[in-house]
């Protein structure tokens, strides 16, 4: 059982680095999203694993709806606001989005 | 077990194709190849109602949403992504695969650190209705939380901020 | 019964378009406020129940059928109740005024609800995953308030903050997914006991990483607070008063010491990361406040800098340590509060937020400025205000257990926060009085209402805090030095 968890980690692992790497070198906000939507899958397959080396699916179930379900709600916001952006500057660059130093 | 690794395999060509194309749509596409490959690894693990879940929601209405905003925000003059980390990508990854194999044996070798014990013994109906009633409040005051910001993201502005 | 917590904020806000639709401001504005009120009156109820009858654990019964809606009540779920509360009520009354040019003001005071909703299941439940799920939800609420104005800025803030802040929520969810894989349990009392049954230092410890990176970035340390500087300033007013006065401190603080005290249990190695990560913060904030143009970045930088003071005294781990971090708390939220709201009050009377460009408000604007100077006071820790109290607790704290030169660096850079804040009130109020701002009048009823609250009770608990402290927060500090709470006797939790 624990090599199995093992593996679906390395896995979940290398997901979650795709994510951050999208996240850290591309340029457009909607590929910026996609980086996010990667780390999500990494994240349930994660949860799910997590289930199934515990034999408890039904509870790893329910948590990763409920995530999905986070989910939606956030890329519908994300995605208004990358709309918003459009309409204001009529590019999907970040690299147009340097006003603010932070 | 073979098929799962392929699935495994799958998902993850497809994660790293979504980020390596440069038109967008082609690259939401490939993410919502990547959730059914996802899906069939999760229905391969006992765990049909995600399955079914992740395809209806994540394939199905996440990617809709993605195409909807690619049509939306159509301009002639597309994002120039530098060809510098596209290229460097592979290299990056595979360094970091072999890191991780290499950390996964060392941690198989040290020994199993799980509890044993308690398997869950409700059924999945069960357990997301009753056991865990309280997500189901979370779920809609997030599903409220979404929809109120985006009324408020394209609400008519009838005098502007600044 | 606690559950109208929760229950109240969320099914007004689903009610408020409705209302919207009946009137534009009167009834949106009613509403939303006597909610708040209620939330407040019923917080301090519940406190004085909670000193009567010890902690309480609450479960739905609905029909005659167990719900199972579980929720706890203890010392620090009862404190940071009122302070949700209290901080809401204030920026609710000030969003009266304020939001009028905004529009929408029923959508508006929705989110803000649903926000406040978020926040309070947030310190109510006992649950690794329930604790995730309201974080999120008060998180998407803001990120649509920060956006609100739908201007450039906004939008350019808030889908940073986005980003961010998803990946953080990311962060924390790999590491409730490691722990449930670990120990198969996702409420306080498994994990605790699944953790020390397992013995597993390394794999806890590697959760715990990940956890101070998700929760270090909500409650922006250093080097996690690129999105502060940018998100507080361009969200309007109330929010910015909202979220650096209550949402950095319950989804960030609170999350992370509920869980570091009572589910993993605090070792040394954990408490002199949190110090170390808390006086770095202090120190970055304070400095790159000195340098700042903007009134709201410099109080957003301030906000990164006192965080650093509240991790440094609950990392601390004493008890007096951690009842000076809680004090801290309180009076931040109150007095950044209050400052957050009065620089709302200038840009609405003057346009502006740009300190060179203002002068010799005080002359025109005397409530604000009066309100200000003792906000700012308060947090820089100038007796007899209520934030020199709570720091002198810390630094007592820190003298106490020997470390001193964390005492020190406490001390200096409190006297840079003094010396930033005297900044402001030379710049914007006292001196000449700049011509173009000759025609300013004070700042509307209800926003100079909310600030002169705030600032009474920045004054009244600093007179009167020996009482608060033994009555309110003492509570609060037992509820984390109890340590881990392998089960909570007779409730069944």
């Amino acid at each position: 059982m624990t090599s199995t968890w093992y593996l679906y980690m390395g896995f979940c692992a290398a997901l979650l680095f795709i994510g951050i790497y999208c996240l850290l070198t591309m340029k457009n906000l909607i590929k910026l999203f996609i980086g996010i939507e990667i780390i999500s899958k990494a994240i349930s397959l994660a949860l799910v694993t997590g289930g199934f080396v515990r034999n408890n699916l039904a509870l790893a179930q329910a948590l990763v709806i409920t995530f999905i379900v986070i989910e939606v709600s956030m890329v519908a916001v994300a995605l208004a606001i990358i709309i918003n952006v459009y309409r204001h500057t009529g590019s999907l660059d970040i690299r147009k989005l340097t006003t603010l130093k932070g | 077990m073979i098929l799962q690794i392929a699935l495994l395999i799958g998902l993850v060509g497809f994660s790293v194709l979504a980020i390596l194309l440069r038109d967008l749509l082609k690259a939401a596409i490939s993410l919502a190849a990547a959730s059914i490959m996802l899906a069939m690894i999760f229905f391969r693990l006992n765990a049909p109602y995600v399955g079914v879940f992740e395809i209806s929601v994540v394939a199905g209405l996440i990617t809709v949403l993605f195409i909807t905003t690619i049509a939306l925000t159509k301009s002639p003059s597309d994002v120039k992504e530098s060809r510098r980390p596209l290229i460097i990508f592979p290299l990056f990854f595979i360094a970091f695969i072999i890191c991780d194999i290499f950390i996964m044996k060392a941690l198989l070798q040290a020994g199993r650190p799980m509890l044993p014990g308690s398997p869950g013994t409700q059924p999945f109906g069960v357990v997301f209705w009753n056991e865990r009633t309280f997500d189901l409040v979370g779920q809609i005051a997030v599903i409220f939380a979404g929809v109120f910001s985006v009324l408020a993201l394209f609400r008519p502005r009838g005098d502007k901020h600044d | 019964m606690i559950f109208p917590f929760i229950a109240v904020p969320l099914i007004l806000a689903s009610f408020m378009p409705l209302v919207g639709r009946l009137s534009k401001r009167f009834f949106p504005d009613l509403l939303a406020n006597l909610a708040f009120l209620f939330l407040l009156v019923y917080s301090v109820i519940i406190a004085r129940q909670l000193a009567v009858e010890g902690p309480t654990i609450s479960q739905l019964v609905f029909l005659k059928h167990d719900l199972n809606i579980r929720m706890a009540l203890d010392g620090y779920s009862a404190f940071m109740l009122m302070t949700i509360s209290l901080v809401t009520l204030c920026a609710g009354l000030f969003s009266i005024n304020y939001m009028e040019h905004y529009g929408s003001k029923a959508n508006y005071y929705a989110l803000l609800l649903i926000m406040v909703a978020g926040m309070n299941g947030l310190v109510l439940v006992r649950d690794l995953f329930q604790i995730y799920l309201f974080l999120e939800v008060a998180a998407i609420a803001s990120y649509g308030l920060v956006a609100y104005g739908l201007g450039r800025d906004e939008l350019e803030a808030s889908f940073k903050y986005l980003m961010l802040s998803a990946v953080s929520s990311g962060f924390i969810l790999i590491a409730i997914s490691i722990i449930f894989a670990l120990t198969g349990g996702l409420s306080f009392t498994s994990v605790a006991a699944g953790v020390q049954a397992l013995g597993q230092k390394y794999a806890v410890g590697f959760c715990c990483g990940l956890f101070i990176l998700g929760f270090g970035l909500k409650a922006a340390l250093v080097p996690f607070h690129a999105w502060l500087p940018d998100a507080h300033p361009s969200a309007p007013a109330p929010i910015s008063a909202m979220l650096s006065g209550l949402l950095i401190k319950v989804s960030g603080v609170y999350a992370m010491t509920r869980l570091f005290f009572n589910v993993f249990g605090m070792n040394p190695a954990l408490g002199t990361v949190l110090m170390w990560a808390g006086t770095i913060s202090l120190v970055v904030g304070a400095l790159i406040a000195l340098g700042q143009n903007d009134i709201k970045r410099m109080l957003a930088y301030s906000s990164i800098s006192q965080i650093g003071y509240i991790i440094l005294g609950l990392g601390l781990g004493t008890p007096l340590g951690i009842l000076g971090g809680l004090f801290h708390i309180f009076n931040h939220a109150v007095a950044k509060g209050l400052l957050f709201l009065n620089s709302g009050s200038i840009q609405n009377a003057t346009g502006t937020r740009s300190l060179d460009q203002m002068g010799g408000l005080a002359k025109r604007m005397p409530l604000t400025a009066g309100t200000t100077l003792v906000g700012s006071l308060s947090i820089a820790g100038v007796p007899p205000l209520a934030g020199f109290w709570s720091k002198l607790i810390i630094i007592i704290a820190l003298v106490e257990a020997k470390q001193y030169g964390f005492a020190l660096v406490a001390v200096l850079a409190s006297i840079v926060t003094l010396w930033y804040y005297l900044l402001i009130q030379r710049n914007a109020f006292f001196g000449k009085l700049n011509e173009t701002w000759r025609q300013v009048k004070e700042a509307p009823f209800w926003m100079s209402l909310a600030t002169v609250v705030l600032g009474l009770i920045c004054i009244g608990v600093g007179i009167f805090f020996a009482f608060l402290l033994k009555t309110w927060i003492q509570p609060a500090a037992d509820a984390l030095t109890a340590g881990i709470r392998l089960g909570l006797p007779g409730l069944g939790l």
